[in-house]
């Protein structure tokens, strides 16, 4: 996973006189070049332009794109290409805008700057990243939904089109695209200009941007219907999100940089968290060789970076009780101290049941299961309707090991019943399967 | 050896979907892997270009009109040059360019070298 370069999908290619206009097989595209480079293209437009032509410089992206596609499969890929795409994408908009002006004279508040990054097609990395914070900005508008965020920055940021993400987000296609529709008629009718966000108002709306990237980043990560490679694909474009907040001089600190180490931790395990047959393996039974040694020390670096300073935030705690699991060499080496202490923290900034439940679970590892019961009683199960059949495997298996196997059968064939996925039945059918061997 | 030229075509379904950025560059990254078996052994004489998908149509008494082409049911997308044995040795380049993956097809015409 390519995750500290992936954010300037840049310059992938040096100049280097070729044969016949062709590109040595050597000089290849960085991956998800095309992809990359639409974001880019779609966030410094929009930046331009405004949010009122989002249609139109979708359009004019494709185009330019459409046309590189054309041109390089004969004739080679050009020495900078980037810097080429952007000259064609930005003379299409400029085109259609005048085009579109003369359609629509009345309109005299759309002046067409054509000024504005003319001289600078070789743009600094730095501005580039700063139209891609912006354009995540705009995107997680807090009077879009927060399912129509992520679509839209999906679309626009990380250049995946409906159907890939109606296929990473396991969802139809129409409803990816109705999604993004409403986002954009939004932004048509209410223009905003990216490069208008204050700094205020960057730091306001920074914690619903941080929870979408974690959402985005959760989609692919929790999900195991979706194929591999999709999933994959999400999680590091979430990361790739998530470092852009983190390295931007606007948003960087100690939140965001917790986030990042969190996001890295996890993706360290998602190779090991799911079998051959795709199904759902525990910590404890995760082969811990196959966890992603330099994604796991890139989260440390993060890590301390977010311990700097006085502010500590949930992704700080979630950070930690990853740190400690990647930290520990084997399942039984894990300090369960520490991440019960980590647990309460949690719950303390951020209350849920949730994070309850998993507390119940470390209490039980660390003091036994009669200590981990006491503490799932205490979870108020009410407040868990969407997750209820998480609280109900937990108590199943802390059942078990009291050795209340008649409970522990009630319990696993109750959550059966109404876990949501094949992946988790199927582990709740192992889980059967072993008691009836008790 | 032979000179032939390769015309590649596309279908004009203007209502087809464009490829997703992701797919372009796997069709990009299919293209130079095939030229690049092609030029191997010095078949390729030049990759040609891709072709604008508009145009002008210059007929007899000096009518200009513009494309596209409505009344033709297909698009030239761009041509190569490229060098073999035979047409059916040319045929067999033919046979593997990555344009048929995407509906597409080649027209294969030798040149007939007279100058």
């Amino acid at each position: 996973m390519i995750v500290r370069n992936a954010i300037g999908a840049g310059l992938p290619v040096r100049h280097r006189p070729c044969v016949g206009g062709l590109m040595p097989e050597a000089e290849k595209l960085v991956e998800h070049f095309f992809r990359h480079e639409s974001g880019r293209l779609v966030a410094r437009l929009t930046a331009s332009f405004g949010t009122r032509h989002l249609g139109l410089i979708e359009d004019v992206v494709q185009t330019a794109l459409l046309r590189a596609l054309s041109s390089w499969s004969l004739r080679g890929i050009l020495p900078d290409p980037s810097a080429w795409l952007a000259k064609v994408a930005r003379n299409l908009a400029i085109d259609r805008l005048r085009r579109d002006l003369r359609w629509n004279s009345l309109d005299a508040q759309a002046p067409v700057e054509v000024n504005d990054w003319h001289d600078s097609f070789d743009a600094a990395e730095q501005e580039i990243d700063d139209a891609l914070l912006r354009m995540l900005f705009v995107c997680c508008d807090e009077a879009v939904p927060a399912e129509s965020q992520i679509a839209l920055a999906l679309r626009t940021l990380c250049g995946f089109d409906v159907r890939e993400i109606s296929r990473a987000l396991l969802t139809s296609e129409a409803n990816v695209a109705k999604r993004i529709t409403r986002a954009k008629e939004k932004f048509r009718t209410t223009n905003v200009n990216p490069t208008a966000l204050t700094p205020t108002m960057i730091r306001q709306r920074l914690p619903s941007v941080l929870s979408a990237v974690y959402l985005l980043f959760n989609e692919g990560y929790s999900s195991t219907l979706a194929d591999r490679l999709i999933r994959h694909d999400l999680c590091e474009e979430a990361i790739r999100l998530a470092l852009l907040t983190a390295e931007h001089p606007l948003t960087a600190g100690a939140e965001t940089a917790a986030l990042v180490a969190l996001l890295l931790f996890h993706a360290s395990r998602l190779e090991a968290r799911l079998d051959d047959a795709g199904s759902v393996l525990l910590l404890e039974e995760q082969d811990r060789t196959r966890w992603d040694a330099a994604l796991i020390a890139e989260g440390f670096r993060w890590f301390s970076k977010a311990a700097a300073g006085d502010e500590v935030t949930r992704y700080h705690a979630e950070a930690w009780i990853s740190a400690e699991h990647c930290r520990a060499a084997s399942f039984r080496d894990t300090d369960w101290n520490r991440i019960i202490r980590a647990y309460d923290l949690l719950v303390r900034l951020a209350p849920s049941p949730i994070h309850e439940l998993s507390r119940a679970i470390a209490i039980a590892e660390r003091d036994g299961p009669d200590a981990g019961w006491e503490a799932l009683q205490a979870i108020d199960a009410g407040r868990l309707p969407e997750q209820y059949h998480l609280w109900a495997a937990t108590a199943g298996e802390l059942a078990r090991r009291r050795g209340r196997i008649d409970d522990a059968r009630r319990f696993l064939i109750q959550t059966q019943r109404i876990a949501p996925t094949n992946a988790e039945r199927e582990l709740l059918q192992r889980r059967l399967e072993l008691l009836q061997a008790q | 050896m032979p000179k032939f030229l390769f015309v590649y075509r596309n279908a004009a379904e203007m209502d087809m979907a464009p490829p997703s950025p992701e797919v372009m560059q796997q069709i990009l990254a299919a293209w130079g892997k095939w030229l690049e078996q092609v030029a191997k052994n010095g078949n390729l004489v030049d990759g040609g270009d891709g072709l604008q998908p508009t145009g002008k149509m210059v007929r007899p008494g000096g009518v200009v009109s513009d494309g596209p082409f409505i009344e033709s049911k297909e698009l030239v997308g761009g041509y190569s040059i490229i060098q073999a044995d035979s047409y059916d040795k040319a045929v067999v380049f033919a046979k593997t360019c990555p344009i048929q993956a995407n509906g597409g097809w080649i027209e294969v015409r030798e040149l007939a070298g007279y100058a």
